[in-house]
């Protein structure tokens, strides 16, 4: 089985995000970076998928600069069989569809694996991108996988509200994983220690057929701005019967909710 | 100058979803005097689509047949040979699970943009301008959509306000027919497991009530499920609860579960870990009942009680039955 996913540099979630005083940028040098944590999802799966499915590879997609190289040495150190970084820093989600499109379409692999979104931009955007722009099925944020008896389509699940779908879908197919799909393996020493020794090919979006025009972005930002501070809250004195109280009558009164 | 703007209405039980009439009242807004027009899919959108009364779509198009089963490819279809033929300025869809299946295959196939989880969305000088947050939540990045590019926008539920049109538009219910290409189903769902159960839907709940890993085991749980009960609320749970086993991932509210923004959310016993306040700190109105004043949920809450959970959210419990009766 031929097996691509595409993986993202983030900063951590945890990690402070500064924005300029002009609100005209981040100030995000020298932030604390991982692997986007739902690409994990998707790169444990492939890592499943090759172990199962005998003469099967697992080539890694990565946009951007050195960011990408990170993400590509974490998933050598995973025993990634190849890369391709695509050399265009600081492209949108859109864009990045695009590049991985223009290099997938050549051979398009029997599943192409990515997270369900990428926890900077929150868009949720590129596996569904990437799976029109190829021509191809996909499923939404997955949590569960297998491969159909056919060995021609993945049998997975995917929760919704109040349900979760059953979905037979046909390769190729881009597939876009949730949490709890798997638990992500740590790199092993041996594996870091391979990874040093394995390298990425770069390709730049010209190579790929690509142009300026379809690299610009897809929304023209204005502003950043750190998220609506809330006025000091009330804190509700009291024994619990009589805080309880009072707190209904808030929310009733003053809240007008309830 | 007038847009035309495609709304796309989700319905279940032989209703419109409620988040329906808030896409409804941006889309007028946004219409700025042109037709706004409503997408009903699959089956039972018809029956629907009476449930639209006179809230702000000038026609409602409704197709049932080929649409039995979903599948992501025919749903996209719909949508977007719709706008290929009508362009209008925005396809606008509720920030749910079909919206995170589609909205960016839609986007992809029409050359236009997607703004996911918007939470400001009104006509700016060059074009349509929105506000959605990004970092989960700890910035939040204002853009704008080029008049004459498509903007594909998903609305984040009880971010904007139900406005009940002044004149009711003449509505005409039209039927649409989709085209069914074999190649649609490449991906079907073979199966639909319901949830059970009687709660409201946690990313759809007006109210939310959730507990934290304070209350020590699942089946303390219960004082959480009582005054979620009693309110007719969803209840909610913190990734450490959820991880210490005491409620299943499903309730987990916070970066890696659900997102909600309900009216009004109560946590019990959960300290607010950014990754934990990701999921609901636009929540309208935040209770926070914890024995730690030094809490950092106590920092956005608007109401709180420093206290023993163990009985203050009980007390709350009798004290909402109470006003509740009446």
């Amino acid at each position: 089985m031929k097996i691509a996913v595409c993986l993202k540099l983030v900063p951590a979630t945890t990690a402070d995000i500064k924005i300029s005083s002009d609100g005209q940028s981040l100030q995000l040098a020298g932030v604390e970076t991982i692997v986007s944590p739902y690409d994990e999802y998707a790169l444990e799966a492939a890592l499943k998928l090759r172990e199962t499915n005998a003469g099967s590879s697992i080539q890694i997609i990565a946009i951007g600069g050195d960011d990408a190289l990170k993400c590509i040495h974490h998933a050598f150190a995973l025993m990634a069989d190849s890369a391709i970084q695509i050399k265009a820093p600081g492209v949108d989600a859109r864009a990045a569809a695009r590049c991985a499109a223009a290099v997938l379409k050549t051979s398009v692999p029997d599943v192409i694996l990515c997270g369900r979104q990428a926890v900077d931009d929150d868009l949720w955007l590129f596996p569904g991108a990437l799976a029109e722009a190829l021509d191809v099925p996909h499923a939404t944020a997955i949590s569960s996988l297998s491969v159909a008896p056919s060995g021609k389509a993945f049998h997975c699940r995917r929760r919704i509200e109040g349900a979760e779908q059953s979905i037979e879908i046909q390769m190729p197919a881009v597939l876009s994983c949730d949490k709890g799909l798997n638990e992500p393996r740590a790199p092993t020493l041996k594996g870091r220690l391979d990874a040093k020794k394995k390298q990425a090919v770069a390709k730049t979006p010209a190579e790929l057929g690509l142009s300026d025009a379809d690299l610009q972005p897809a929304l023209k930002v204005t502003r950043y701005a750190p998220p609506p501070q809330k006025s000091p809250g009330k804190i509700v004195q009291g024994e619990p019967a009589q805080a309880a109280a009072e707190l209904v009558r808030l929310l009733r009164e003053e809240a007008k909710i309830v | 100058m007038p847009n035309e703007i495609l709304v796309i209405v989700e319905h279940a039980d032989g209703k419109p979803k409620r988040t329906a009439f808030e896409l409804l009242s941006v889309a007028v807004t946004l219409a700025a005097g042109g037709e706004v027009h409503a997408m009903m899919l699959g089956p039972g959108a018809s029956a629907a689509a009476r449930g639209l009364g006179e809230w702000g779509a000038h026609f409602v198009h409704t197709a049932e047949a080929g649409l039995e089963n979903y599948t992501s490819l025919r749903w996209t279809r719909a949508i977007a040979d719709f706008a290929a033929a009508r362009k209008p300025a925005a396809i606008l869809m509720a920030a749910g699970s079909l919206a995170r299946d589609i909205a960016s295959r839609v986007a992809m196939r029409l050359g236009g943009s997607l703004a996911s989880d918007c939470v400001e969305l009104a006509l700016g000088g060059a074009g349509l301008k929105l506000t959605r947050p990004i970092y989960a939540g700890r910035a939040r990045v204002t853009a704008e959509a080029a008049s004459g590019t498509l903007l594909v926008a998903t609305l984040r539920p009880n971010a904007f306000t139900v406005v009940k049109p002044a004149m009711s538009a003449a509505r005409i219910v039209v039927p649409l027919m989709v085209a069914e290409k074999p190649e649609d189903l490449r991906a079907v769902v073979l199966e639909v497991a319901k949830a059970g159960g009687t709660r409201p839907e946690l990313a759809e709940a007006s109210i939310v009530v959730s507990g934290g890993r304070s209350l020590g085991s699942a089946e303390n749980f219960k004082i959480v499920y009582d005054l979620a009960d009693a309110l007719g609320a969803a209840p909610g749970a913190s990734r450490a609860a959820v991880d210490a086993g005491y409620a299943p991932h499903s309730m987990q509210v916070g970066q890696t579960g659900k997102t909600v923004n309900p009216v009004l959310y109560i946590a019990c016993g959960i300290s607010g870990a950014i990754q934990h306040l990701a999921g609901m700190r636009t929540s309208k109105y935040i209770v926070a009942i914890n024995k730690d004043p030094n809490a950092p949920i106590l920092k956005l809450a608007d109401y709180a009680i420093v206290g023993d959970l163990f009985q203050v959210v009980p007390a709350l419990t009798e004290e909402f039955k109470r006003a509740l009766r009446g």
